[in-house]
């Protein structure tokens, strides 16, 4: 694909620009916090495509693309570069979490007791359009337990794993600065895991969503069941000069283990940040899906990590929209030759037929 | 509180780590306030670093052990020395509180030169209380969603 620049139309660009953002109207610090404290999953689906946990960066890009998500994806992602990296965080493993959510649709009686935590997932979905007419949607307040649930919860895979359900895979040692970074390196086929799992947490979430669902639906012989489902907040644990490590504070977290029924109990995982369930649900059946021997043709991992990255594939799918005068252009001139070249000789062989009709029609 | 005693003291019962963490999670205004009273009398302090950076922060796949990077976070960090006291001091939080992390760096070289540690102490009992508190709170609720779910 060949590209050239364009020339002319600064005014119409630079007023294009301003149309969209004079539509918004005045960004403030108000409308950024509001973003914020009223909808904070969509900031969290943001911050976890976006790969950079920072709620307030992500409303204002929020704020500034007015709700655009590829546009804020874009924005934060920007911004990232910006940045030096200062550290490499300890890695975050389950005793770590704390835990507001952890349910398991496998088994019914999981130690530590399955906790709903924040969710609609029982709920009637119904409108309150009531507001629009000036009342105020208040909802209920939630009669405090006697006691509070424990702060973190034990991992299920590691009561499977003792119980033999499951296959025991011993971890691996890798210091943090080791470990395969995707913004250092490139994705390359076979990937190791780490990259798949990093892919999959920057993921786009309707992307992910899409070829997890047509797993799901039978494209593949993956047939999930969510294992263990846990948002919590994780520590974010630095390093002082002096050796010492402490909680810089936390960031929220959701992670999926899936569970595949068809051959020997396999389990896939994805976990992101922010909380945002569907994302590692679809991510996990993918894990496993991606890493059967022969998958089906859009659960192979090149197709789901080149497909699901959001910068790349908006940035793609929008780059058509650019002048592609010049490439078009040159197309359609192709076309044409084409198009004269096959009339040419049917005009030829209709001329021969005119020419032999007149001849047999004369005198 | 994610913060376990690991080491020993250094103000109180509350070991290094304990202390960064609570000033960490301390609340802005609070923080910011203890540190404008600790450096008086303290001596002349020279920031050598006051920036927002990025911290990858790795996790440990559940199913195969494989440690990826889940995404990096943003973080204000502070680095400070007090000449006179031949001291430095560090402090680092997640967002972009670069006041915060300032306050926490000026208030960890407090607790090395033993300068104003009743007044420091008194904080890091009270930020804990709050914060077990805050934490202790929120689990009330979360226990409330805790179900037995029952197979016909």
């Amino acid at each position: 694909m060949a590209y050239v620049a364009t020339r002319g139309g600064e005014q119409a660009i630079e007023h294009a620009e301003r149309l969209f953002r004079s539509d918004l109207g005045t960004i403030s610090r108000d409308r950024v916090d509001a973003v914020r404290k009223t909808m904070p999953y969509l900031v969290d689906r943001l911050m976890g495509e976006a790969s950079l946990y920072e709620p307030d960066l992500a409303a204002l890009a929020l704020a500034q693309a007015g709700g655009d998500l590829y546009e804020a994806v874009l924005l934060l992602r920007a911004y990232r570069t910006t940045q030096p990296r200062i550290a490499f965080a300890q890695p975050v493993t389950q005793p770590d979490l704390f835990t507001v959510r952890r349910i398991s649709a496998a088994f019914k009686d999981i130690p530590g007791g399955q906790i709903l935590g924040p969710t609609l997932d029982y709920s009637h979905r119904l409108l309150q359009v009531g507001v629009l007419m000036g009342e105020d949607f208040t909802p209920e307040a939630v009669p405090p337990a006697a006691q509070p649930a424990p702060a973190t919860q034990p991992s299920l895979i590691d009561w499977q794993k003792a119980q033999g359900i499951v296959l025991d895979h011993p971890v691996e040692t890798v210091a943090p600065e080791d470990i395969p970074d995707l913004t250092r390196e490139p994705l390359l086929f076979p990937v190791p895991r780490a990259h798949k799992l990093q892919s999959l947490a920057r993921a786009d979430t309707g992307g992910t969503l899409a070829l997890g669902y047509a797993t799901m639906r039978g494209y593949g012989d993956v047939h999930p069941t969510v294992n263990e489902l846990r948002l919590a907040e994780a520590p974010v644990r630095l390093r002082h000069p002096r050796g010492t490590i402490f909680s810089a504070g936390r960031v929220r977290v959701s992670q999926a283990e899936i569970i595949s029924k068809s051959k020997n109990l396999e389990l896939g995982f994805s976990a992101t940040f922010g909380w945002n369930e569907i994302k590692v649900i679809a991510a996990a059946t993918l894990d496993i899906a991606s890493s059967q021997p022969n998958p089906a043709s859009a659960a192979t991992e090149e197709f789901i990590l080149y497909h699901t990255e959001p910068v790349e594939s908006s940035g793609f799918c929008i780059h058509f929209k650019l002048p592609h005068y010049v490439t078009f252009q040159s197309a359609l001139d192709a076309y044409r030759r084409v198009k004269a070249d096959r009339e040419a000789p049917a005009s030829t062989a209709v001329e021969k037929e005119l020419t032999q009709a007149l001849q047999d029609d004369a005198p | 509180m994610d913060e376990v005693r690991t080491g020993d003291a250094v103000i109180g019962q509350y070991d290094h780590g304990q202390a960064l963490g609570i000033l960490a999670s301390a609340r802005p205004a609070a923080i910011k306030a203890l540190a404008e009273r600790v450096l008086d009398g303290f001596g002349d302090v020279t920031v050598i670093s006051n920036r927002t950076g990025l911290a990858m922060l790795p996790y440990q796949d559940t199913v195969k052990g494989t440690a990826f990077h889940l995404g990096e976070v943003l973080v204000a960090e502070a680095q400070i020395e007090v000449p006179t006291r031949d001291l430095e001091g560090y402090g680092a939080v997640v967002g972009r509180d670069l006041e915060h992390a300032m306050a926490m760096a000026v208030i960890d070289a407090a607790i090395a030169a033993r300068h104003q540690a009743s007044v420091i102490l008194e904080f890091l009992d009270a930020e804990r209380r709050h914060q077990e508190e805050s934490d202790r709170q929120r689990l009330t609720l979360v226990e409330a969603t805790r179900v037995q779910m029952e197979t016909f």
